[in-house]
């Protein structure tokens, strides 16, 4: 519908508008963000060096190339955290967008999808310095970059998907921190963002592709280093559409019967 | 000491405020075994590739996380609550009442907050560290114990120093609360022995944030890789940074009263 | 004369809260994880009645009455536990994006617009959620900002606005898809006077040009007595009074006030009433509605007065004394 793509742009706008004045305090967040992949970069570098070069088929230079990509798709995946809700729908944030006759889901990825353009641009100088300090090197091809750029925002929509199913478990009970640290170890281990997948144990590997996590976060990467063949690149992005979809229908299954517990509690 | 009086008084007070929350207990637990976990992970993950990592054997590396967590325990529990209270009060002007306290305004404001679940961090760390040092089969003389804790004082000093002056900055730069976040992911740089680290990497955890001194010299007293110059070294260093913070803490205090409104 | 049906029906409408208890102590917070002990709160209890297109009724009732509760069930948020409500024949928790487009609902302290850019800004998105055409817009927008004078305002940053102001852009924002319903919740809350007058004027203003039917709440009553002719009464639930804002005072209150000029004040009038006031040639005397005739004709008889006024005693007065009154003595 042309409206809804109205909406998009518009909201989307907005967004970068407002991120862009907080551009500093973004900038804090992102270079605190290089911290973790410099740590995990120079520690597998070592382990690549004592092996005689390489570890798993990946040469420190492509650990380099790795974690740089890493901290790009980090900030796509940065979303509205399930901690928030709490926040969302105690502050009055989601009755105000429920008065709207837009779904609060389109609000929320359309702001954070503007914001997201903000972030890449931010990201570009901070990736030229991480390059000039680690000389990654990149086998990729054109078509491979081109994928990248699809899978990227594919990541950032699985993973928004899947935040917000577990921030619509706040509806039932706050006492949910024990739930979402488990699910974010998980996927820590399981997405690629501790270790590329391929240094994984075999049965992890296999395990790890019927999960979400790795379709949001490692997949992108390996796509843009070169460690696919198309075909297996289209199956990726498959994946995500089939993680977007399934997060798309547990929502539309669910929503209703938790505005039903929002009302009962009050706010 | 009047000092230990100070800090005493509130710890307890601190403690017996939590003790009351004890589900927090539990979450604490839950958090820390996860956080362990992840860290025992990478660390298969590391070993089922290589058998030592720039010179470090697996339990060698154990005994670094060991301590890491420990001493993360100890920041966690002390240092940082105590750091984010004074930047919230300098922020919101609330400092005030801490300053016409009648004891030394520094102490006030390092020992005030007390997180008292924590110390399940401090408990899993030194645990850790034990289980490392059974695996390490090595005997442990009383030289080295010693050097070992008193590498780990140093390193919680210095640590404590460095917060401190970090701080302090709040008086002049109002907002600090990224601070904290780059701290802690500066920290994290502290899992892993610091000499795998290129130069000037391990010179900025050395010396511009001094998370070698918390983790990796304590490790290295305990694995017999301590040199007693590297000993003297934090000693020196743990004075000069001891006494820079108190000197920086007055001045930003003259700072700040002078400005008051 | 059209017969127009009405454009709010609420029949027997019911909400009851389910408050969680907490308790202390390791086991009761385990248990709580998913089963949680729940106190139920009765926020509505079984309330009827209507209003016609174009009308203007003012909600009257104490925090906790009800009010704000009835509001959100009548613009969908939340989901009644009995009984019926319909709004321009369309069930509002259903939560339809036609219903949505025509009604419009103002918090008192929450805000709608971004914080950090131009309120102007801000009502480009909602044009963009709502859907409203372009030369529309842009009419509504300048007869918005000539209504409530926000010409220097619009283009600041909301967050450098004074309270006032940000009221004035929010309730901007609001009605920029000219909804025929607007449901106002406590709009002048925290205002200073003169901003409280100017918005009540405005939204005065509003209903007589476009005819829109509103349904404000609050608890200050001169919001009420400015706009509305018609008045529901709230307390613990229930209605207390629903009619003509003329006949609140008659209905609650069991006292009228005579206030009578003598030359001398200080002679003891407590045979005639209670004497609330004492001025130099001024007495206040409180006497119970029944007897005002006789206690005037005597007082007129023997005592050397210069003037004498019967009134009702203030509004604010009746409402405070109904309000104070617990469940049980609810009408």
């Amino acid at each position: 519908m042309r409206a809804m793509l109205d909406f998009y742009l518009t909201q989307m706008k907005m967004a970068l508008v407002q991120q862009f004045q907080y551009r500093v305090a973004n900038y804090f967040y992102m270079i605190g963000m290089i911290a973790e992949p410099v740590i995990y970069l120079v520690v597998w570098s070592t382990v690549a060096n004592a092996q005689g070069g390489s570890v798993a088929g990946y040469t420190p230079g492509e650990f380099a190339a790795y974690y740089i990509v890493w901290t790009l798709v980090r900030n796509m995946n940065i979303v509205l955290t399930p901690y928030a809700w709490e926040n969302y729908i105690q502050r009055g944030w989601l009755s105000m967008e429920l008065l709207r006759p837009v779904h609060p889901l389109h609000a929320q990825i359309a702001y954070f999808a503007g914001w997201k353009f903000v972030a890449i641009v931010m990201w570009l100088p901070i990736a030229a310095i991480l390059a000039a300090v680690f000389q990654p090197e990149i086998n990729t091809s054109p078509w491979a970059v081109a994928a990248f750029v699809v899978a990227l925002w594919g990541g950032f929509f699985v993973r928004f998907m899947m935040l917000w199913l577990l921030g619509m478990i706040t509806f039932w009970t706050t006492r949910v921190s024990a739930i979402f640290e488990l699910y974010f170890t998980m996927e820590l281990l399981f997405s690629g963002r501790l270790v590329p997948l391929a240094l994984l144990p075999p049965w992890a590997q296999q395990l790890a592709a019927y999960m979400p996590f790795k379709w949001a976060f490692g997949f992108p990467i390996e796509l843009l280093l070169g460690k696919y063949t198309q075909a297996q690149a289209l199956y990726g992005l498959g994946a995500q559409v089939f993680w977007i979809a399934l997060g798309a229908i547990l929502v539309r299954l669910f929503w209703r019967t938790a505005l039903r517990r929002f009302s009962a509690v009050g706010a | 000491m009047n000092f230990l009086r100070v800090a005493w008084a509130y710890f307890r007070i601190g403690a017996l405020n939590e003790l009351q929350y004890r589900v927090n207990f539990f979450v604490q637990l839950f958090e820390s075994f996860l956080a362990l976990a992840t860290g025992l992970v990478g660390l298969a993950l590391v070993f089922s590739h290589t058998q030592s990592l720039g010179g470090w054997s697996r339990p060698e590396l154990l005994a670094v996380m060991g301590i890491h967590i420990l001493m993360g325990g100890l920041i966690k529990t002390t240092i940082q609550p105590n750091m984010e209270r004074l930047m919230g009060d300098v922020q919101q002007g609330t400092l005030d009442y801490t300053l016409t306290k009648p004891s030394d305004s520094q102490v006030l404001v390092s020992v005030r907050e007390v997180r008292i679940w924590q110390t399940v961090d401090i408990l899993m760390g030194l645990i850790i560290m034990v289980v490392a040092v059974i695996q390490i089969q090595a005997r442990i003389g009383i030289g080295q114990a010693l050097a070992f804790a008193a590498a780990l004082v140093m390193g919680g000093l210095m640590i404590y120093s460095f917060w401190l002056i970090l701080t302090t900055g709040a008086f002049w730069v109002v907002r600090m609360d990224q601070i904290v976040e780059l701290f802690q992911g500066v920290y994290q740089a502290g899992r892993w022995p610091v000499g795998i680290y290129p130069g000037w990497l391990r010179s900025g955890l050395t010396f511009l944030v001094p998370v070698a001194f918390a983790v990796t010299v304590p490790a290295e007293a305990l694995t017999g890789r301590l040199t007693p110059q590297t000993l003297l070294g934090a000693a020196a260093l743990t004075t000069a940074l001891l006494l820079a913070s108190r000197w920086v803490w007055f001045t930003g205090l003259r700072n700040y009263t002078g400005a008051s409104a | 004369m059209r017969a127009s049906s009405p454009v709010i029906s609420i029949a027997q409408l019911q909400k009851t809260f389910y408050v969680p208890e907490r308790e202390a102590g390791l086991r009761a917070a385990t248990r709580n994880l998913f089963r949680r002990q729940n106190r139920e709160v009765k926020a509505v209890d079984d309330i009827t009645f209507e209003v016609a297109p174009g009308e203007m009724v003012g909600f009257l009732g104490p925090n906790g009455a009800g009010k704000t509760t009835t509001l959100k069930m009548l613009s969908g948020l939340l989901y009644p536990t009995g009984g019926e409500i319909s709004v321009l024949s369309y069930i509002p928790s259903r939560r339809q994006r036609d219903f949505l487009r025509q009604i419009t609902l103002v918090m008192g302290q929450r805000n709608q617009l971004a914080w950090d850019i131009p309120a102007l800004d801000s009502f480009e998105l909602n044009r963009a959620v709502y859907q409203i055409p372009r030369p529309d817009f842009d009419q509504t927008v300048a007869e918005l900002i000539e209504l409530l004078d926000l010409e220097a305002i619009v283009r600041k940053p909301v967050r450098n606005l004074s309270l006032g102001e940000r009221m004035k852009v929010e309730i901007a924002g609001s009605l920029l898809h000219r909804p025929q319903v607007l449901f106002l919740d406590e709009p002048t809350i925290g205002l200073d006077v003169t901003m409280q007058r100017r918005i009540r004027n405005f939204i005065a203003e509003y209903n007589h040009r476009h005819g829109a039917t509103v349904l404000l709440t609050s608890h200050y009553m001169a919001d009420v007595v400015a706009l509305c002719r018609r008045v529901i009464v709230i307390h613990h639930g229930k209605i207390l009074y629903d009619g003509e804002l003329s006949g609140l005072v008659d209905k609650f209150s069991a006292l009228k006030t005579i206030v009578l000029t003598v030359p001398d004040s200080s002679i003891d009038l407590s045979m005639f009433g209670e004497v609330t006031s004492r001025e130099p040639s001024r007495v206040t005397l409180r006497v119970p509605r029944a007897d005002t005739s006789r206690v005037t004709a005597q007082v007129l008889a023997s005592l050397p007065v210069s003037d004498l006024t019967v009134e009702d005693p203030p509004i604010e007065e009746v409402i405070e004394h109904v309000f104070a009154q617990g469940p049980e003595q609810a009408a």
